[in-house]
């Protein structure tokens, strides 16, 4: 490792570098492979330029290849639905953390917009296969995958592989292929029985994890997909790419060994948000989980084999921990707080046990806890007896299963929290937005979050701001809406053009830093408000597709408890979030955004935000807004 | 003076085999690096290895033309004698040595004396031989 505060400096190896500072070269291709498995029909094509300058790649791209010609009302889990993948711009070069895939859909879960983004060595896989995008229609004759490589391009029939979970799935795959090295995006029984939130694993812990993606490749009969990759990722300077990278590894904390997310990983935030009285505990009741101590980021270290990292990253966020049997790549903090406090439990090898066997059922742990969650306290309640209560961890694995394959108690409890209070009431403790149950942070101890929830594309996520860093942890009052509009759409924005670049939450990049990095890789010139641009434009792109279904701020609310019950503990206490506030903080947010009164994007908005007239046009058309 | 790797603390993010290509090719290419590391799951938990030129000299010994020899520090391809036979490849026990799409022999240069991949690793892995690994 290069100490800190040296200038880093290419080795004498490098003299034979070549260096072209005109190059035309560009770690983005340009190329999509797009597949419809109805006709079996595979092609290459090429994608605009254009598309990238406005979008970049990863979620932006795959946002703008989505709303291409592409009708809004489509059923999820119809053969016309699109699966997207798309890599981010700077996947495959030596930038730190940049190496993560997305995948973009209509989710069955919310039916708004949805994507989300898998870490592990697939990213870029698919890059040294010869694409930034691969774009999957129709439907297969019988189950099936699709093999991705240089060479070949192939759907092949895997009719036996059905009922098989996740981790058996990859390895057969690897066996049958006889490739040690394939790269595979596999769902599990969950997926291919259409559970609105099943998953899509890689690497056997790595998940495309909310939003239903697994049901979306069920309903298409895929049950994987195969990618290995051995081309050329070129760069538009690859000297500065290398000196610029190394300096901002070192300025930014990357390679620091006391970066916490290295050290521990995302479990080390149970004690912060245990101390901040956020910690869901009973599925959102309370703040503070009195067994706390024994599932926090010292007790999971304490069981800790190995550290993984994903491709090109100098952080390492992975834990490869073993508690008797219970073995995982995990837990992250939300699968703690929605497997642990929340159903109230409080054993560290129950935890992990959970998080393994979602993961290969393929499902989602934090919509598959909240759920449960949900299913306790409806039983505590006596609003109806589902047979389970806080703290039966053995019971949560079984009603995992049954959710998964859809039987017995399975069947309405795949439908997620907010159906099930449809039918039997307690809709104010169905903690989920747009469907999507939420993360593990408390809106009433960081009030910004529960505007981050309320006004993200594809539902109850923590993904798209995080202003509990700012509030809970940091210098920001959590408990005011003064001047949170703000705050949390520049967050947005920033995280929006973050990870369409292809790089990881975990790197604390600025958009300067961002801008730089792109113009060595990709090329062009980007300042820092054009970066910044980006992410509005893609925000602004999401939430124009979910405006077209009629979604508005009627949609952007958080579950009853929250306006109508105050923490008793910590910090919160005493801190009540009314509901009237809430709303107007939201419409300061709206106001903030350039959208109406209903929150929708205004036509102005959109043309000054250099969206392309044909979806405006579109937008204008579906919705009848005018001006 | 062979590379040695601290495997327990890999994390296998590639940055090391990222590096070796950039430098040798001038392209990012972790397949034409001149060291590999692994680092998945299997049935069995996790696997990690490392493959790199440990200066056995049997590329050396089955070489017909004299074009790879030692230098003491590292192995060094003559262009001039090398036939592209593949002798070599064939003996090399790590695997790490090969042809490319040029028929050029690729093996590990140690960059000179100043390997790219020891100041790419993040976790200080990958030290040389001579040294004592750093703690």
């Amino acid at each position: 490792m290069v100490p800190e505060g040296c200038n880093y400096t290419l080795g004498k190896g490098a003299e034979k570098m070549s260096v072209d500072m005109n190059s035309k070269v560009s770690s983005f291709f340009g190329k999509m492979l797009v597949v419809n498995l109805t006709t079996g029909k595979i092609e290459d094509k090429e994608l605009p330029r254009e598309w990238v300058d406005l979008y970049t790649g990863q979620k932006g791209l795959g946002s703008r290849i989505l709303m291409e010609d592409f009708d809004v009302e489509t059923d999820p889990l119809s053969p016309e639905n699109r699966v997207i993948l798309t890599t981010g711009i700077m996947t495959g070069t030596i930038v730190s953390c940049s190496a993560k895939l997305a995948m973009t859909t209509k989710s069955p879960q919310t039916g708004t917009i949805s994507d989300g983004s898998v870490g592990g060595h697939i990213g870029a896989e698919l890059k040294y296969a010869g694409y930034d995008a691969v774009m999957i229609t129709g439907k297969a004759p019988e189950l099936s995958y699709l093999h991705i490589d240089p060479d070949t391009k192939e759907i092949r029939g895997i009719p036996e592989f059905k009922g098989l979970g996740t981790f058996d799935t990859e390895d057969k795959l690897k066996e049958i292929t006889k490739d040690e090295k394939l790269k595979v995006l596999a769902i599990g029984p969950a997926g291919e029985n259409l559970v609105p939130f099943s998953c899509v694993s890689s690497e056997r812990y790595r998940q495309l994890g909310r939003g239903g993606m697994g049901a979306v490749m069920g309903s298409k009969n895929l049950k994987a997909i195969t990618i290995r990759g051995w081309l050329d990722v070129g760069v538009a300077d690859i000297k500065k790419c290398m000196e610029m990278s190394m300096a901002a590894h070192i300025e930014d904390g990357v390679i620091d060994p006391e970066n916490e997310i290295y050290t521990h990983g995302t479990s080390i935030l149970v004690n912060y948000s245990q101390e901040s009285g956020l910690l869901p505990t009973k599925n959102f009741s309370e703040g503070r989980f009195p067994e706390y101590e024994n599932i926090n980021g010292e007790a999971f270290k304490a069981v800790r084999l190995n550290k993984k990292a994903c491709f090109s990253c100098g952080i390492a966020c992975g834990n490869y921990v073993k508690d008797g049997d219970a073995v995982v790549e995990g837990p992250e903090f939300e699968t703690i707080a929605l497997c642990g406090s929340s159903i109230g439990v409080g054993s560290r090898a129950e935890i992990i046990r959970m998080n393994a066997v979602c993961d290969d059922l393929g499902i989602d742990t934090i919509s598959a806890g909240g759920t449960i969650a949900f299913m306790m306290e409806a039983t505590e309640k006596g609003l109806h007896d589902f047979g389970i209560r806080f703290g039966e961890a053995e019971k949560a694995y079984k009603y995992m299963e049954d959710i998964s394959f859809r039987r017995g108690i399975g069947e309405e409890a795949s439908k997620g929290s907010k159906w099930l209070a449809k039918k039997y009431g307690g809709e104010d403790y169905a903690i989920n937005v747009k469907g999507m149950e939420l993360p593990g942070y408390d809106p009433r101890g960081s009030w910004g979050m529960g505007m981050a929830y309320v006004s993200a594309p594809r539902g109850g996520c923590h993904m798209t701001a995080y202003p509990v860093g700012e509030e809970a942890w940091g210098t920001l009052d959590p408990f005011t809406f003064e001047g949170k509009g703000k705050l949390v759409a520049d967050m947005q924005n920033s995280q929006f053009v973050k990870f369409s670049m292809g790089v990881c939450d975990f790197w604390p990049i600025s958009d300067e830093t961002i801008g730089s990095l792109y113009e060595v890789t990709a090329g062009g010139e980007w300042p820092a408000e054009k970066v910044y641009a980006v992410g509005e434009r893609i925000f602004n792109l999401q939430r124009m597709f979910n405006v077209m279904l009629g979604f508005d701020r009627r949609e952007d609310t958080l579950p009853g408890r929250f306006y109508k019950e105050i923490l008793k503990e910590g910090p919160p206490k005493g801190h009540p979030m009314t509901k009237e506030a809430f709303d107007n903080a939201m419409s300061e947010y709206y106001s903030y955004r350039g959208w109406d009164e209903r929150g929708r994007p205004t036509l102005k908005k959109l043309k000054e935000l250099g969206i392309e007239a044909k979806l405006v046009k579109a937008y204008s058309v579906k919705t009848g807004i005018q001006v | 003076m062979p590379l040695r790797f601290n495997l327990a603390d890999c994390t296998g993010c590639k940055l090391c085999q990222l590096a070796c290509s950039a430098v040798h090719d001038g392209v990012f290419n972790p397949e034409k690096a001149r060291l590999k590391m692994t680092h998945e799951y299997n049935k069995d938990g996790i696997k990690i290895r490392s493959s790199s030129c440990i200066m056995c000299g049997k590329c050396e010994e089955a070489c017909p033309t004299g074009g790879i020899r030692s230098n003491g520090r590292w192995m060094v391809v003559d262009n001039d004698k090398c036939n592209a036979c593949g002798a070599c490849v064939e003996v090399c026990p790590t695997n790490i040595l090969y042809l490319d799409s040029n028929n050029n022999t690729i093996i590990c240069d140690l960059c000179g004396g100043d390997p790219e991949c020891i100041k790419w690793c993040p976790k200080d892995v990958i030290t040389l031989w001579e040294k004592e690994p750093k703690k």
